[in-house]
């Protein structure tokens, strides 16, 4: 709980490149749902299997 | 297949296997989950939200600029004053061409600077003698005289070879009363009593902010808070929040737009002057146009093939796929 208070009242760290600037807790939210995209292409649907051998 | 066969086959009745599903279920599962998350999310990570920006805050940290935004507010020459609709009708507002629709909408919430920011706040309160005298000359003065007293000690104090915004290098005399009011207006504010006349003098409730923000937007202090929290629109500020939070990153295709030189012009003249001075309502209407174009994605041509062209529709139902060849 300290620590997440310490790190939430902390002046963010940015990263620059050119006329992109963006902050880390941004940039890590932003990777979570790219992530989070990949994931939900890649990964099977649950009960895949159980599903289609019910239709077979 | 043809549509007449396609929609014959789409109402015939399923007679495949069926299975039972309670959404009442799910959804109360699915509530009840995400109460505990923001539950226990806010008791670790609790609010983003900095103390508010007072005026108390700008008297004590920066009395200089709210001096001189005083004597601009008098003048008529702050942001505010010469701002247009819906505040008053010294502007025109933004448009795109011909289209002008702030100007269009017309004043509907009006703004009067000197009165609302200065005098009004002044006069509602006892003020030692100075300030009173000063109160009652300028209220007895005509509008011409009074306009003469603000634009002459604003131009005094804002003199680069002059006064350079230093009050006590104004000449003696010039202005009138607006020296004591603009002096009485930031004792106000540093005792703290203008955060609490400024907002809605006379009612109860004070859920009315435009004023404030709008005398705290034509001075520095507002705009510097800004910056030293990268909130500023021409460096993604509008995704960003204060403290090490992450922002509104469902805002980058606005924000996307500002971070262009055409948007983000220090240019006087041209067309980069008029694509900065009228940058919101541009920009509004690019997002417009952007969205059309998804909600009409199915009727556009070229644009609806592109998951022919990157079936990612595929990988996501691969078995079905695969069982298809």
């Amino acid at each position: 709980m300290e620590l997440a208070l310490r790190l939430s009242s902390d002046a963010p760290h940015y990263l620059s490149w050119g006329w992109l600037s963006v902050s880390v807790p941004n940039l890590i939210v932003i990777g979570a749902m790219l992530a989070l995209f990949v994931l939900a292409l890649v990964l099977p649907f649950p009960g895949n299997r159980r599903k289609t051998g019910d239709r077979s | 297949m043809s549509a007449t066969t396609q929609e014959t086959l789409e109402r015939e009745p399923w007679t495949g296997p069926t299975r039972h599903y309670d959404i009442v279920k799910e959804g109360v599962i699915a509530t009840f989950v995400v109460l505990v998350l923001t539950v226990v999310l806010a008791a670790i990570f609790s609010s983003p939200d900095d103390p508010a920006l007072t005026f108390q805050g700008w008297a004590k940290s920066a009395p200089d600029n709210l001096y001189a935004t005083t004597v601009a507010e008098l003048a008529g020459t702050s942001d505010s004053a010469t701002y247009g609709p819906p505040y008053n009708t010294n502007g025109d507002g933004q448009a795109i061409g011909p289209i002008a629709p702030q100007k269009w909408a017309g004043v509907h919430q009006p703004v009067d600077p000197p009165n609302d920011f200065v005098i009004n706040p002044l006069s509602s309160q006892q003020q030692p003698a100075d300030v009173a005298d000063a109160l009652v000359t300028w209220t007895s003065a005509s509008a011409d005289v009074q306009a003469g007293w603000a634009t002459r000690y604003d131009t005094a104090l804002n003199d680069p070879q002059g006064a350079n915004g230093d009050a006590t290098k104004v000449p003696a005399g010039v202005g009138g009363p607006v020296p004591t009011l603009a002096t009485g207006l930031v004792a106000m504010a540093t005792s703290g009593a203008l955060d609490s006349v400024l907002p809605a003098p006379g009612q109860f409730f004070t859920t009315d902010n435009t004023k404030q923000i709008l005398f705290l937007g034509d001075g520095s202090y507002l705009d510097d808070a800004g910056t030293a929290n990268h909130l500023q629109g021409n460096e993604w500020g509008m995704m960003n929040e204060t403290g090490n939070f992450p922002g509104q990153q469902w805002l980058a295709p606005f924000s996307f737009w500002y971070q262009l030189p055409i948007f983000n012009s220090d240019a006087t003249t041209g067309v980069a002057a008029t694509m900065t001075a009228n940058a919101d309502i541009y920009i509004l209407a690019i997002i417009a146009v952007m969205m059309l174009l998804v909600i009409f994605l199915p009727y556009i041509p070229g644009l609806r093939s592109i998951p022919r062209w990157i079936p990612l529709h595929k990988l996501v139902w691969r078995d079905y796929y695969r069982s298809r060849k």
